[in-house]
């Protein structure tokens, strides 16, 4: 019964998808919307297609961008989340600090790190990075300070010291809320890049949308943020599939499955 | 019998200057090895922080806890606790939490595996070990919590609420089965519960506590022959005893 309720459920959603293009496809053409303004989903894949091998090359660039400052961003972000959790010196200092700079609109940063360093690869990195960061790091730390005191006394009864507590108790706990963070970074991690490559790139899918956009060709824009948004639901499945291994134990995995 | 644990003029104050909270005390009270005493009193009457101060979980304001002849400064390892929201982590099925405490001592589960399994099956839970505990029902999850907190072998047990969120029917039938393992072994049990009741049918002693500040009102001797089953619960000497609990609850204007 739950199969054939699946079946029917995701039936109706693709159904509503091929509609939406469909409408799409045939209100440009019984509207006669020039080719300048918006082209239907067939030429987009027929330009696209005969541009491909650009596109794929830009897409391997802003991929690059987008997965290094993801990673770099998980990277530093854990860690420093622990300290600022376990550290009631850091969690009077930096933490505020963290949570004031995460009002600022990281974005804005962009044109500055691309006037200090350059075109390249780098300050790209950075942007992502930055955009990344703060989701990541804000959720480690409540993460790590959300252990029930239930849980807390039951360690300290067993007289387990601090490092076995961790590993049994403390971050087995702590993986769901961490995953939020890595989640909601993930679906950003695209922007950053693709405005990052707005403000100053010689290559990048965010550099290729500007450039045929500013040539009046919309179809060549959207296979652009077409291989865009392959980029952010790959990583968004990566991270999702780590999910599962990880913590195929907890509510929000256990729902999907069912 | 001899004394297990020992409580000389302990109080509990949480907070401090206008805003402090005076919690529980000063009690004195002592705890014979083998006994199974209950803490009755009502919600917020401060016997759970009582529970937690031999626990060595929680200090005490004043006064001092001696358990075995030793002063309780710091959590006490050698005792088995349940508390009020079972501790049984959600990423390990019930064999697994269960091995969680003996890993958390530096215990290879491996060496206690009959140890478990002997545990498990006298909870009935030998076909449920490699569910997880949303996979169980509450009855179940807290069999399951009750073996995590007994398989290290503690001869004194600490019990908060065990079966204060379990359906009536539940609570009886596992009312049961801790009697009949504690029959069987002779630990001593410290039991804490709303329910005068159940206070009366699994204890030896019953400590009545009075809330706002929590006092010890009467400690009251259950001699009754164990196992008390439906043919004791009937009796006058029973009816006698409980009558005897609401009377001081009914003159403190709880019930």
């Amino acid at each position: 019964m739950r199969m054939w309720n699946t079946v029917v459920h995701s039936w109706m959603f693709i159904a509503f998808f091929i509609g939406f293009f469909l409408f799409w496809e045939y209100a440009v053409i019984w509207f006669d919307v020039p080719r300048y303004i918006l082209t239907p989903p067939s030429v987009i894949v027929q330009k696209g297609a005969a541009d491909l091998d650009r596109l794929l090359y830009y897409t391997y660039v802003t991929g690059l961008e987008t997965v290094l400052g993801y990673v770099v961003a998980i990277v530093l972000a854990l860690p420093i989340g622990l300290a600022i959790a376990f550290s009631s010196v850091l969690r009077r200092t930096i933490y505020p600090f963290l949570v004031c700079i995460e009002m600022v609109p990281k974005i804005a940063f962009a044109p500055l790190f691309i006037s200090w360093l350059g075109f390249g690869l780098l300050p790209k990195v950075i942007i992502v990075f930055l955009v990344c960061f703060f989701p990541i790091v804000l959720n480690a730390i409540l993460a790590f300070n959300s252990l029930s005191e239930e849980l807390t006394r039951f360690a300290r009864s067993t007289g387990a010291g601090a490092w076995r507590t961790f590993v049994k108790i403390r971050l087995p706990a702590a993986l769901p809320q961490c995953f939020v963070g890595f989640k909601y970074a993930a679906i950003n991690a695209t922007v950053g890049a693709a405005i990052a490559e707005f403000i100053g790139s010689d290559e990048g899918l965010g550099f290729y949308i500007q450039i045929v956009t500013g040539n009046m060709r919309p179809d060549l824009a959207f296979a652009g943020i077409f291989f865009l948004t392959l980029i952010g639901l790959c990583l968004f499945g990566v991270v999702t599939l780590a999910e599962r291994l990880l913590i195929p134990w907890h509510i929000s995995v256990r729902r999907k499955s069912h | 019998m001899p004394t297990l644990i020992e409580l000389s003029g302990v109080k509990k104050v949480f907070g401090s200057g206008p805003e402090a909270v005076h919690a529980f005390g000063p009690v004195d009270m002592t705890i014979e090895d083998g006994e199974f005493i209950s803490l009755l009193g009502p919600s917020g009457c401060g016997k759970s922080t009582l529970m937690l101060m031999i626990a060595g979980l929680l200090d005490t304001t004043e006064g001092a806890i001696t358990l075995a002849g030793r002063r309780v400064a710091g959590p006490q390892t050698d005792i088995g606790i349940m508390f009020q929201d079972n501790t049984l982590v959600p990423w390990r099925t019930v064999r697994g939490n269960i091995d969680l405490q003996l890993e958390m001592r530096g215990i290879d589960p491996a060496e206690r595996a009959a140890d478990v399994e002997e545990l498990l099956r006298s909870v009935h839970l030998e076909d449920f070990q490699a569910r997880y505990p949303h996979e169980l029902s509450g009855g179940m999850q807290q069999r399951a919590a009750f073996c995590q907190a007994m398989v290290h072998r503690p001869k004194t047990m600490l019990l908060d609420e065990p079966l204060g969120k379990l359906d009536a029917m539940t609570r009886e039938n596992i009312r049961s089965d801790l009697q009949a393992l504690w029959m069987q072994k002779r630990p001593t049990v410290v039991f804490v519960t709303h329910s005068i009741e159940e206070a009366i049918q699994l204890s030896s002693r019953v400590a009545v506590i009075t809330p706002r500040p929590g006092r010890i009102e009467r400690i009251i001797d259950i001699d009754l022959p164990f196992p008390r089953d439906f043919e004791v619960k009937s009796s006058a000497a029973f009816i006698g005893h409980v009558r005897e609990t609401q009377e001081i609850f009914r003159n403190y204007g709880v019930i």
